[in-house]
């Protein structure tokens, strides 16, 4: 009680009276466990809606027979022919676009052999290659009724469906079609996406999955229903856990801050504790007084970052569902959802985060000596000559982050990548003291020549509150690193695609269906499609590319098969170092080699020559491997065939893309009308190589929005601290700014010295921010971005697009000052002076 | 004929503390002249710190007024005041004032350099020798005992040259010797640089050397006594 009393009297009353600076604190660290909480919700949503939607209707299924290729439907009699009380089920599951609703997941299914809420919803009456079954989500939302006529594209063709049943799934949006309609749209006769098993609950499990097992070829895989939503969360475990990293960055600036707000409680409060301390306080209950003040910060900013996340994450959700879409797996968004365990982790973030960085300065505060109470002078000189020492350990921990940059990844994580960022950050934070020490007595006499006596005073105030100089100049620099950094690292990504686009896209056409074509879908192009558009005059060759998704070794994957002739004579496709692309793409054509993409040969350890065994329809095919190309499409990785090879195992495969390759001296503007006219009835694009390549750089700039928009909330923590730090300053030298006025000096001359501390701070901010960020951007490109996506990037900093962020961002810090500037402009000089 | 330096006319000061007034200064006229030195002495709390306050123009009076040489500070602008302490007053306080993160010679130029002075260096290297203390210019405060730091303080109280100084209990905080020298200083200062002194004291030591003794008492001229 006695405890709580002198916590108000101590911590809270002056919390109170600098009521703005304890504000700042908080949205510093709201903003902080906000961001954090932002992502994971983000995440959840754009990756969680995995579940096929099918299951509302017709429940849970208990296994799912696949194979890659798809699986034939001759397998189904021999299925339904077993001695087991279990059904088996036909789906071919696609992505179709409605106009009114965009795009919408469609099911092929045999309505006969569906449970019996779909066979209510059968439309038995009409005519079955024409109806269709929406789920009472989706016609909710259009205000479909029976009878109605929808326009629905598959694949390259658009037909007019009537509704003929609305199934009773109110949560789900989804289509249902005749399994016989899905599999002409899809061009995929014969085929399956898959058959759901579902077992009798009088059945023995373990028989059924045995007899299926001996029945099907050993290619064939039988997997428990949630697989492929695990799968499909293992698979952006890398991109998640990468964009989570970075969302703690905002944290770790807000750590810095909340440090230097403890720090500075301290110092204002020595003579306060030594007091405390010479009247019997124990040192174990000042340490609690001030990390009880860090639990206060902690807490409120949790609390007020768990509402700013969950608006935040609305406007996250779209972004990462889009990186989600075009890298790695088609999915739809699902709603955000705070559950009580993400409202206990933002508040335990935050609260760990604040209790860790106040510890320091609150066993400071610990340590104070009552004679020791006195004066702030000496706190300062203790601070300046332990700058050698903290270099020394700055040194140590740079060593240690080098060392842990060469170590491999542990579980397919780049943890020891991270681990040596953050000692970089740390050794970087060490070492700022003696930046600032050496910066100040470097630039003395210009800043003295170049702005007077404030430029002097400036300078030496900034050396002189050395200890709370160099916490805002590291928080600022953290910021300014993870801005330079990733800047580098995804402008020399964006580099790197335009310049891999240029050798990949040289096409001067591309031809692929309308319909919805996110990672892992590949809509089929009609079978008469390629015949159509050779034939066109003024077409030379015409590249006829077949993709599909499979899975090796556990992993999703897109198996794609090309003319490797017509790659050679046109393409310019890269191949790792030491690799001859010519012989390479020759030995391909009529032979079980294959190349494969350098994403895929890093997840997988593939190396030329090894041999891969992969499931093809119902054989295990042995292929070599030819040749690594550089690939930056797709983080699930490539095996790329000569179509002759792959059509010897999956004869029906359907075509995916053409590429379109102009005779010379034919106008390509005239030969794409030529084309558009002769598949006017196809719902196809014919996009010309410049438009396909803005494409690729529109969704690459899109991917990285988000990280641009983490960037950006880490610089305004930064920027909140640079405020909070400079009205602390002010607080604290008040008495300096009173003698100042007693010497002589005009407000206004107040207030440029304090601007040009802030410009100073910023100064020295930027310059070790852009070291430390040059540092960590080496470590992102090679080591981080290597480990988790199996990217060569090339190192490109794009210097005008830093320089211009720098100086923006010192721009803001002197901003940051105006108010701390005007407000020691207003200081009454008898009232300070005589303070004491 | 000219007005005098220095001229408190029927001068009052009165603060509002929590809704009560508090009465600091009454009625107190009072005239000093270039060359003199005049001690405020009285008990803590009779005034002392607040007639330095108007006299150095750091502050006004409620009612009456204060005159340096014939202008009433009242009526004078921001940057007028701020200009009349760059020029013409200087300061001496208890605690020294010293800025912890100059050096004792910057300390000293700082006055100067506030107002735009280009020969600082050399104004701020004179008077530190005739405090004995140019040995010292590199060094920091924390580096100087307390006795050093008044010195230098008072350096750079006068670095400026300024005709009226200031000073507010100047050896309050100093051993006897230290004291001793600081005062040596402020009779010097009055003696050979013209300067008009009006120092607060609580030490008979201080008030023995001033050409005046002022007696404070509630804020009102309780003696007035000429050496």
């Amino acid at each position: 009680m006695r405890q709580l009393q002198l916590f108000r009297t101590l911590i809270l009353r002056p919390l109170r009276r600098d009521l703005l600076r304890t504000a700042l604190t908080i949205i510093s660290v709201a903003l902080g466990v906000g961001v954090v909480i932002a992502i994971d919700l983000a995440g959840d949503a754009a990756t969680g809606s995995f579940r096929s939607s099918l299951e509302t209707l017709v429940g849970k299924t208990d296994l799912e027979i696949v194979a890659n290729g798809g699986v034939d439907e001759r397998w189904m009699a021999a299925l339904t022919a077993l001695p087991v009380n279990a059904r088996f089920a036909p789906v071919i599951e696609m992505q179709g676009v409605l106009k009114p609703a965009g795009s919408v997941t469609v099911y092929g299914v045999d309505f006969v052999s569906q449970g019996p809420e779909a066979r209510a919803a059968t439309p038995l009456a009409r005519d079955p290659n024409s109806a269709i079954v929406v789920s009472s989500g989706l016609a909710q939302r259009l205000g479909l009724k029976e009878g109605d006529h929808l326009p629905l594209t598959l694949s390259d063709r658009t037909q007019n469906f009537e509704v003929a049943g609305i199934a009773d799934a109110k949560d789900a949006e989804f289509i249902l079609l005749d399994i016989a309609e899905a599999q002409r749209a899809l061009n995929q006769y014969g085929r399956l996406d898959r058959i759901d098993v579902f077992v009798s609950p009088h059945e023995d499990f373990s028989r059924v999955e045995r007899e299926v097992r001996v029945t099907l070829p050993a290619s064939y895989r039988l997997e428990k229903p949630g697989t492929r939503g695990e799968e499909n969360q293992r698979m952006l475990r890398a991109f998640r856990w990468n964009l989570r990293v970075l969302s703690y960055i905002s944290l770790v600036v807000g750590a810095f801050l909340i440090y230097n707000t403890i720090s500075v409680s301290v110092v204002r409060r020595r003579a306060e504790i030594g007091v405390l301390r010479a009247v019997g306080a124990s040192r174990r209950w000042v340490l609690r007084l001030f990390l009880g003040e860090a639990l206060l910060f902690g807490l409120a900013g949790s609390l007020a970052g768990i509402a700013f996340g969950r608006v935040m994450a609305e406007g996250a959700v779209g972004l990462v569902a889009e990186t989600v879409n075009s890298l790695y797996v088609s999915s739809r968004p699902a709603a955000v959802a705070l559950d009580p365990s993400a409202v206990a982790a933002a508040i335990a973030a935050g609260v760990a985060v604040a209790l860790f960085s106040a510890l320091a300065p609150a066993r400071e505060a610990m340590h104070v000596a009552p004679v020791e109470a006195m004066g702030r002078g000496a706190h300062e000189h203790h601070s300046r000559t332990h700058a050698r020492r903290n270099l020394f350990w700055a040194a140590l921990a740079a060593i240690i982050a080098v060392a842990l940059s060469q170590a491999r990844p542990i579980d397919d994580k780049p943890i020891a990548g991270y681990a040596a960022t953050l000692l970089a950050v740390v050794a970087m934070a060490l070492a700022a003291p003696a930046v600032v020490t050496g910066l100040a007595a470097g630039t003395r006499g210009a800043s003295r020549a170049l702005f007077g006596p404030e430029g002097l005073l400036a300078v030496r105030g900034l050396a002189a509150s050395l200890a709370r100089t160099s916490v805002v100049v590291g928080a600022l620099a953290t910021a300014i690193a993870m801005m330079a950094s990733v800047g580098i690292m995804v402008g020399s990504f964006r580099e790197t695609v335009i310049v891999w686009l240029d050798t990949q896209l040289r096409a001067d056409l591309y031809v692929r269906p309308a319909a919805h074509a996110g990672a892992g879908e590949h809509p089929a192009l009609s079978a008469e499609v390629p015949g159509l558009v050779s034939a066109i005059p003024g077409v030379e060759s015409v590249d006829i590319f077949h993709a599909l998704e499979f899975e090796y070794e556990g992993r999703r994957a897109t198996l794609g098969a090309g003319n490797a002739d017509i790659v050679r004579r046109y393409g310019r496709l890269r191949f790792l170092p030491g690799e001859d692309r010519d012989a390479i793409l020759r030995s391909l054509a009529g032979r079980n080699r294959v190349i494969v993409s350098e994403p895929f040969a890093n997840k997988h350890s593939v190396r030329v020559n090894d041999v891969l065994n992969l499931p093809l329809g119902d054989r295990l095919v042995k292929v070599t491997v030819a040749g690594i190309y550089f690939d930056y499409s797709s983080e699930r990785g490539f095996v790329i065939f000569d179509r002759s090879t792959l059509l010897k195992y999956l004869p029906h495969l359907p075509a995916t893309n053409l590429a379109v390759y102009v005779r010379p001296g034919a106008d390509p503007a005239s030969v794409r009308h030529a084309v558009e006219a002769r598949l006017a009835n196809y719902r196809v694009t014919v996009a010309p190589n410049r438009a396909l390549r803005q494409n690729a750089v529109t969704i690459f700039d899109r991917t990285f929005a988000i990280t641009y928009a983490l960037e950006g909330v880490a610089i305004a923590v930064a920027m909140l601290g640079a405020a909070n730090s400079l009205l602390a300053m002010v607080l604290d030298r008040r008495r300096e700014f009173g003698l100042l006025r007693y010497l002589g000096a005009a407000p206004a001359q107040l207030r440029r010295m304090i601007l040009l501390e802030a410009g100073f701070l910023g100064i020295a901010a930027n310059l070790l921010g852009l070291a430390l960020g040059f540092v960590l951007s080496l470590v992102l490109i090679y080591v981080i971005n290597k480990q988790s996506f199996g990217w060569t990037i090339q190192f490109h900093p794009p210097f005008l697009l830093l320089a211009g962020a720098s100086t923006l961002v010192w721009l803001t810090t002197v901003l940051a000052g105006i108010y701390p500037a005007r407000a020691a402009a207003r200081l009454n000089p008898i009232e300070v002076i005589h303070e004491e | 004929m000219n007005p005098p330096r220095l001229e408190l006319r029927r001068a009052s000061k009165t603060y509002q503390t929590n809704g009560q007034k508090l009465e600091a200064l009454r009625d107190v006229s009072l005239v000093l002249e270039p060359g003199t030195i005049t001690a405020l002495v009285g008990r803590s709390g009779c005034g002392k710190t607040t007639l330095l306050n108007l006299a150095g123009a750091m502050d006004f009076p409620t009612s009456g007024e204060v005159l340096i040489d014939g202008r009433d500070t009242s009526s004078l602008r921001e940057d007028e005041l701020t200009a009349l302490r760059r020029t013409r007053i200087g300061f001496v306080f208890q605690f020294f004032q010293l800025l912890p993160a100059l050096s004792v010679l910057e300390n000293v130029e700082l006055p100067l350099l506030l107002a735009g002075s280009q020969k600082a260096r050399e104004a701020a290297r004179n008077r530190l020798e005739w405090v004995g203390l140019v040995d010292k210019v590199n060094s920091f405060p924390y580096q100087l005992s307390g006795g050093q730091m008044q010195r230098v303080a008072i350096a750079r109280a006068l670095a400026h040259s300024p005709e009226i100084l200031i000073a507010d209990e100047p050896t309050g905080n100093l051993d006897n010797a230290s004291g001793e020298q600081v005062l040596a200083l402020l009779s010097d200062a009055a003696g050979r640089f013209g300067a008009t002194v009006l120092v607060a004291t609580h030490s008979a030591e201080a008030a023995a050397i001033a050409h005046t003794r002022v007696q404070l008492r509630d804020g009102r001229i309780a003696a007035f006594e000429r050496a």
